[in-house]
């Protein structure tokens, strides 16, 4: 505290002042009280992923040559780099974890960080809860200086978490501290991102979008350094390009992390600054005032409320599939240099065109998933209004629950699959332009055959949302199960059985000859029976009132 | 008179919680009728049923002559509500969150919706997240009263209104009531229903435990006083229904019924009265007058000494 007071009388002309700290720490405590059930399964979460996935190590590998084997195949596939990072050594257990966890991890440790933040400046202020905290004894940065300050505390705390439990799990000290000070590092720096985003946007709402789209570009820009050749300076461009120039397992190199420490620090006095210079309430980006008359009905109101949903996710996904795109050309280069390849094509096991089709695939995966994602996303989000109450009110007039519910259900299945097919053909366009033999036809087809597992999650959610809305997180849980099944299962030579309960697994591979389409139809016919329940729950069902 | 809304023995639990238990209503039609109690009494959960969002579990529930849960869409084209705590969408503007809900409802009276939103002073194109408790209040209430509807279904709509336009609020209900629209008026402020209704029904723990006429009702709830004399202490003990006597040097406090009011006055009259403090009873002395019981549970122990027999 008084070291802060000390610096802060030589920043006195950025807008510090001497008193401008005065509540923080109390204004911390708060703050951690009020979030510890809130940050600590994050933190719980944290500590045990890595442990758990070092100790199980070694049972995944019998050999060592198995883990070489996964290596060549992992790194020799630039969709697996640009999705979670190089596989610079599996042949450690550290190594392996750190390949497995970091860039999911930097991700939530990012998001954590981002909603800790907006949660206690800009979300408090709009709720009016800052109002009657400020006009307290507190200074004027005290509010921005006890949120980023529990951002801080959480992000260390996940850092030694990670460090301590892999350490003392066996992990060499370096390479488990290593891999702890890289999550610390990014929720460091997206703190600083966000407590900007927080004076940028004038409400709660655009503040994390603004800072998940600064996380998601920076994850795009790693993405394209990591595979694209002569790129690797884009690693230089973003704090997640410098969190992975950390290098746990292999380099162990911890000045990166002072980087981003001070990025974090240097964004916290950005926005001090522009703090002291916007009003109470307000944003640079000004809340305009719109129409006094409207003309929406419940269809249009659904398609309002979703239309900025349509656009962020609509705009990711084609971004995602271009960039996917870019990344097919280098596969040709690959199949030229890799002598194994070489020969299962010389032997005629796999054309170049279905091996080409299976790295497609992995990709179209992915841009499924969060199709998938979406729809889950517009799903909850109908029931979020009737969590704060709006529903109660719509519903007041002559409309009945059908009639209400419907338009959601319309837009859950249709918007999702729009996205997830301008992805793909981003993805042809960009794999076209950039001289890659991937056919347009066939990757829509491929795509086309990968809707249904999109239409079973979004279905999932919908049936939730009109059966047990309460529930309605679990469709979260189960396409992250789907997920984690369907990327690491067959690395990991998970039997048939538990790879088969995804949707996402059972999609044929379209160019192999002898393809079974009947999955596709099997997931089709369990989403279209969700969905009927959904509907025939939401009619019967009472409101949820809160 | 044909009953605009009748409720007999209805219950509804959730999950172990009773929060119905045998409720019995009647509003008639064209009348104003107060839904007096407590904050979880079960005021808004009768309502909800009333509108068809919450289903009962027993008992029988009509309105408007129809079932609130099958003929949901006939029904609400002739029903307006306002909601408890209004929660606007942040993106749309007032004015759009008003004809959503009118176009809903197959048009809204456009001349009335103007009248409305100047009596109330509301400004129409701001965003749902720019508005305070009081304005979303009013966006709900615009909405509702510009509607023609027959029955109004109104919770607790003057939560965070400012006194001014609370008493702008009060006009416009009695102009409804003049074109024979009734009302169904939940509060807990006593002082409120009783400006507006023509009947009151008391609610607590899920059930309505009285319905009367506010005169009926007025012999129930007195009226406390708070007098300085310049004579220092009167003999007030010996007039007629006065209660709760206390005498701090030239302070009196007391609790008069309303017949007696006027006597008491007189009395202080003669005594020098130099400042005087006459508070209507709230919602809290009634209950504790009537059913001899705290409203907070906190006070219970509390209550239970003071408990008639």
């Amino acid at each position: 505290m008084s070291r802060i007071q000390v610096s802060g009388t030589r920043l006195a002309g950025t807008g510090f002042t001497g008193t401008g700290f005065t509540g923080t720490l109390p204004l911390l405590r708060h703050a951690i009280r009020l979030d510890r059930w809130k940050l600590l399964p994050w933190l719980l979460i944290f500590g045990a992923i890595p442990a758990a996935t070092y100790a199980a190590y070694g049972s995944i590998f019998t050999s060592p040559a198995e883990a070489m084997l996964l290596q060549a195949t992992l790194s020799t596939n630039p969709a697996f780099t640009l999705l979670f990072g190089p596989a610079a050594e599996l042949t450690t257990a550290i190594g392996f974890v750190t390949w497995r966890v970091q860039m999911f991890s930097m991700f939530f440790v990012a998001l954590m960080a981002v909603y800790a933040v907006t949660r206690h400046t800009r979300a408090a202020e709009d709720s009016g809860q800052a109002e009657l905290v400020d006009s307290g004894v507190v200074g004027q940065h005290a509010r921005l200086a006890s949120a980023v300050l529990l951002a801080w505390l959480a992000s260390a705390a996940v850092g030694l978490l990670v460090g301590g439990t892999l350490a003392s799990a066996g992990a060499p000290p370096s390479g488990a501290f290593a891999l702890g000070a890289l999550l610390a590092g990014m929720g460091v720096a997206f703190a600083g991102v966000a407590a900007v985003t927080a004076q940028l946007g004038s409400a709660a709402r655009t503040a994390n979008t603004l800072a998940v789209s600064v996380l998601g570009i920076s994850y795009l820009l790693r993405g394209l350094g990591d595979t694209l050749a002569d790129a690797g300076w884009l690693l230089w461009t973003n704090p997640m390009g410098w969190a992975e120039r950390i290098r746990p397992a292999t380099d162990n190199n911890f000045w990166p992390l002072a980087l981003l420490a001070a990025a974090g620090a240097l964004l916290t006095v950005v926005a001090a600054w522009l703090r002291s210079r916007r009003d109470f309430g307000l944003g640079f980006i000004p809340g305009r005032p719109g129409p006094a008359q409207g003309r929406a009905g419940i269809w249009g109101l659904t398609s309002r409320l979703d239309r900025g949903a349509f656009w962020t996710w609509g705009v990711s996904l084609v971004a995602l599939g271009s960039v996917y795109g870019l990344v097919t050309s280098t596969m040709a280069t690959i199949f030229a240099d890799n002598p194994f390849i070489k020969q299962m094509i010389a032997f005629r096991v796999a054309t170049e065109e279905q091996l080409l089709m299976a790295f497609v695939g992995v990709l179209l995966l992915v841009l499924t998933l969060i199709s998938g994602a979406f729809g889950i996303h517009l799903a909850l989000h109908f029931y979020a209004e009737e969590e704060e109450r709006r529903a109660e009110w719509v519903l007041s007039a002559p409309l009945s629950r059908l009639g209400y519910f419907t338009p959601t259900v319309v837009l859950a299945i249709l918007a999702p699959a729009v996205g997830l097919m301008a992805g793909a053909l981003a993805l042809a366009a960009g794999a076209k332009a950039t001289g890659s033999a991937a056919d347009t036809g066939t990757v829509l087809l491929q795509a086309l055959a990968q809707l249904p597992a999109l239409w079973l999650a979004t279905a999932v959610a919908l049936a939730l949302v009109g059966l047990a809305p309460r529930l309605g997180g679990l469709a979260w849980l189960l396409l992250v199960y789907w997920l984690l099944l369907t990327m690491f299962g067959p690395v990991l030579k998970l039997p048939d059985w538990l790879l088969n309960t995804s949707p996402f697994h059972v999609v044929p591979n379209v160019s192999a000859p002898d393809a079974d389409w009947s999955p596709v139809w099997w997931t089709l016919a369990i989403a279209a029976v969700l969905l009927v329940s959904a509907l025939a729950g939401y009619r019967r069902r009472d409101l949820v009132c809160t | 008179m044909s009953a605009a809304v009748s409720i007999a023995g209805l219950v509804k639990s959730f999950g172990g919680f009773r929060a119905l238990d045998g409720l019995d209503l009647d509003v008639r039609e064209g009348e104003v009728h107060g839904f007096l109690g407590p904050n979880g009494a079960g005021k808004s959960t009768t309502l909800r049923i009333l509108l068809g969002l919450l289903r009962a579990d027993s008992g029988r529930v009509e309105i408007l002559g129809g079932d609130p849960w099958r003929d949901v869409v006939p029904l609400h084209r002739r029903i307006a509500y306002v909601p408890g705590d209004v929660s606007l969408w942040p993106s749309l503007t007032g004015g759009e969150a008003i004809d959503l809900l009118g176009r809903l409802r197959g048009g809204l009276d456009r001349k009335l919706r103007a009248e409305l939103l100047e009596a109330f002073e509301l400004d129409p194109s701001k965003r749902g997240h720019a508005y305070s408790k009081g304005n979303r209040q009013k966006v709900a209430i615009v909405a509702a009263l510009s509607s023609n509807a027959e029955l109004l279904i109104l919770d607790e709509p003057t939560a965070g209104l400012d006194p001014l336009m609370e008493a702008i609020f009060r006009e416009e209900i009695r102009r409804q009531r003049a074109r024979g629209r009734s009302v169904l008026l939940s509060s807990h402020i006593l002082a409120e229903v009783e400006a507006l209704s023509d009947r009151i029904s008391i609610i607590r723990r899920g059930k309505v435990v009285e319905t009367a006429s506010l005169e009926q009702m007025r012999r129930h709830v007195r009226t406390n006083v708070t007098a300085t004399l310049s004579d220092g202490a009167a003999p007030l003990g010996g007039l007629p229904s006065v209660d709760d006597l206390r005498i701090e040097g030239r302070r009196v406090r007391f609790s008069v019924d309303d017949g007696s009011l006027a006597a008491a006055m007189g009395a202080l009259a003669l005594h020098g009265l130099s400042a005087l403090t006459v508070t209507p009873p709230s919602l809290e002395d009634l209950f504790l007058q009537h059913y001899g019981e705290r409203l907070h549970p906190e006070d219970a122990d509390d209550a239970e000494g003071r408990r008639p027999e």
